[in-house]
């Protein structure tokens, strides 16, 4: 072998050692589904791959930011439209009959959303009002949205994750999801970047029990200045600019953020359900009588990036009594976010520190991880046998916001997924075909772009799958565009 | 002299390792078929019960990232037509931005039965084309 072959062969070695050193990860840019520009969005069903034997049908278009879906006790079709989108879009929240020819009326409207979900009991609906505006609230609209009540309100929901997915229990209960003020419990400057800092200055984190800090401080430019080269420092569960102390208790209150809580549909005395879960989003009731919550998983972004933490479905015992905590800040799922090589973003951060000092209780194990930044939204089971996979859950994924919520290789979520909740398997149930995955409006096809929540039909027949729309993402961080929500409808010839 | 032609093939193994990784996320249309029944002709017997608990494994561990074998997180690992030390090699140490999983998280009949579904998948997606 000559010299100069030699060479060459050294050369090629390093030329394919790079990306193995690096890893394919570090070397490839972010490539999220929203990272895109995209036209006016056309829908084809004919462009959704689903299972043998189940057909997608377009019900309703043009929505403006849709969230949610139910039934009346007549069977009646509605939907939600949040009124506030990620991106800071301000819009009227409203509540929508949806009629035979897909044509909608006005039953009832809020000026203080987001509104993220809805249900149906007693006859009035139920709607979690994320209230960035005013706080959170539980709003009980009647029937015919004559009359709207508050059942609930100062909800901390003023933060980066808001009041979520209702769901009447059946021991008439109604549960819903708080989300967390912030990532990970440090407020930063990604909260500014998110819009609510400026707007509400001092609102941070509250657990739900007292917890003790180890007294880990972040040290961010400030954005809440404009003097140059200014700083703050902050601790968990503090305002930003205020740092925490070792040993320091945070009293615990009811009305806390990242929690499952529950409140009688007359209002009055609200129970803790879970705590410590990050972004509680959808909320479903199993066969099995347990509670199973989605949680938006962490983010890798502000004072303490987490990196690859995939959203969880959990199984939750509705008693009171029975409370756990879930893991948010210090846990993904059950594992520890201090594990280097697991959460630490490859090559750049070292893994968080755990912020608490002792922790409540060691989480239970989730049912499973889904995917990495795939907000898995909202979820319901089928119980009838005229749909096929009875006992399963369906969870609708929102998709993936990179670059704002960290780097993705690929497009994640943008789907349906179903979870056999027995032997805790996920499976593909409702995605665009092609080969590759992605928002609709990315693969400049018709179908599928940010579903965001579903639910079976009373009769059991059809899964309605709300479509959020089109949401770019680039630097600045989210672009929504209005009128571009889908209501789906899908059902399986072998249950008809 | 014979070390050193050994040595030149080095390249060409790495580039078999290194190319599929960064390579498209995705083969074939999205899995919304089960896993059973659907390849006759893999050598994976898809009612093994260890598919399932392989999948079972992935769906806590792997789906994360490579989400129903495709590229999210991290790379498609539904194409890649790896030689299964070489992939019990990457789930043990991790290289480059996967982690690496050790056998209190992933035990060696969890990872053989993970094998055996990320097996079943590739052959979905090869039948798929």
């Amino acid at each position: 072998m000559s010299a100069r072959s030699l060479r060459r062969g050294a050369v090629t070695f390093l030329f394919f050692l790079a990306p193995l050193a690096a890893g394919c990860y570090s070397i490839s840019p972010s490539a999220g589904g929203g990272q895109t520009r995209v036209g006016n969005r056309y829908v084809n069903p004919g462009d959704v791959a689903l299972p043998p034997g189940y057909r997608i049908e377009l019900v309703a278009r043009g929505l403006t930011f849709p969230t949610g879906v139910t039934f009346d006790d007549t069977g009646r079709l509605y939907v939600v439209e949040s009124g506030y989108s990620y991106g800071e879009k301000w819009t009227t929240s409203r509540l929508l009959r949806v009629d035979g020819d897909g044509g909608t009326t006005v039953i009832a409207t809020g000026e203080n959303g987001p509104w993220n979900g809805v249900d149906f009991d007693d006859g009035a609906f139920f709607i979690a009002e994320g209230g960035h505006r005013d706080g959170g609230r539980v709003l009980r609209v009647s029937s015919d949205g004559s009359r709207k009540d508050v059942v609930l309100d100062n909800l901390p929901s003023l933060g980066d994750h808001h009041t979520n997915g209702p769901v009447v229990g059946p021991d008439g209960w109604i549960y819903f999801g708080q989300g967390t003020a912030t990532n990970s419990g440090v407020v930063g400057p990604d909260n500014a970047k998110m819009g609510w800092l400026r707007r509400h200055p001092t609102f941070h984190d509250i657990p739900a029990r007292d917890v003790k800090l180890a007294g880990h401080n972040f040290t961010s430019d400030n954005p809440l200045t404009n003097t140059r080269g200014d700083q703050a420092t902050t601790g968990a569960y503090l305002p930003y600019g205020t740092p925490s102390l070792e040993g320091q208790v945070i009293l615990g209150q009811t009305l806390c953020t990242g929690a499952v809580l529950r409140v009688r549909p007359s209002g009055g005395d609200v129970e803790v359900v879970a705590w410590g879960l990050r972004n509680p989003y959808g909320l479903a009731f199993g066969p099995d009588g347990r509670l199973y919550v989605t949680e938006n998983s962490y983010d890798v972004r502000g004072n303490r990036p987490v990196w690859g933490a995939g959203d969880v479905l959990w199984a939750v015992d509705p008693d009171p009594a029975k409370a756990l905590w879930y893991g948010w800040p210090d846990f993904h799922g059950d594992t520890p976010i201090t594990k280097a090589d697991h959460y630490g973003a490859p090559f750049r951060d070292r893994a968080p520190k755990f912020l608490l000092a002792e922790h409540p209780n060691e989480p239970p194990a989730p049912v499973v991880k889904l995917g990495v930044h795939s907000s898995s939204n909202g979820i319901d089971f089928c119980r009838s046998g005229r749909f096929g996979h009875n006992g399963d859950a369906f969870v609708a994924q929102f998709g993936d916001m990179a670059p704002a919520v960290g780097k993705t290789m690929a497009p994640v979520g943008f789907k349906v997924v179903r979870v056999d909740v027995r032997n805790g398997t996920i499976h593909d149930f409702a995605a665009n075909r092609g080969r590759q995955n992605g928002p609709a409006s990315r693969l400049k096809k018709g179908g599928l772009e940010r579903p965001t929540a579903l639910r079976f039909s009373p009769d059991g027949r059809s899964l309605y799958v709300v479509d959020f729309g089109v949401m770019t993402v680039d630097d600045n961080g989210p672009r929504p565009r209005e009128r571009t929500g889908v209501l789906w409808r899908i059902t399986w010839e072998g249950g008809q | 002299m014979n070390i050193l032609r050994t040595l030149r093939l080095v390249p060409l193994v790495l580039a078999a390792w290194s190319i599929p990784g960064c390579g498209p996320e995705r083969r074939g249309e999205p899995h919304t078929e089960p896993l059973a029944g659907s390849h006759d002709e893999s050598p994976v017997d898809p009612a093994d019960p260890a598919v399932t608990r392989g999948h079972h494994v992935f769906s806590q561990h792997c789906h994360q990232c490579h989400p129903g074998g495709a590229a999210g997180q991290g790379p498609a690992i539904n194409d890649k037509p790896l030689p299964v030390a070489l992939i019990k090699n990457q789930v043990r140490a991790g290289h480059g931005a996967m982690p690496g999983f050790n056998d209190e998280e992933v035990n060696d009949d969890d990872l053989e039965a993970v094998v055996k579904y990320l097996k079943a998948l590739r052959s979905l997606d090869e039948r798929r084309g």
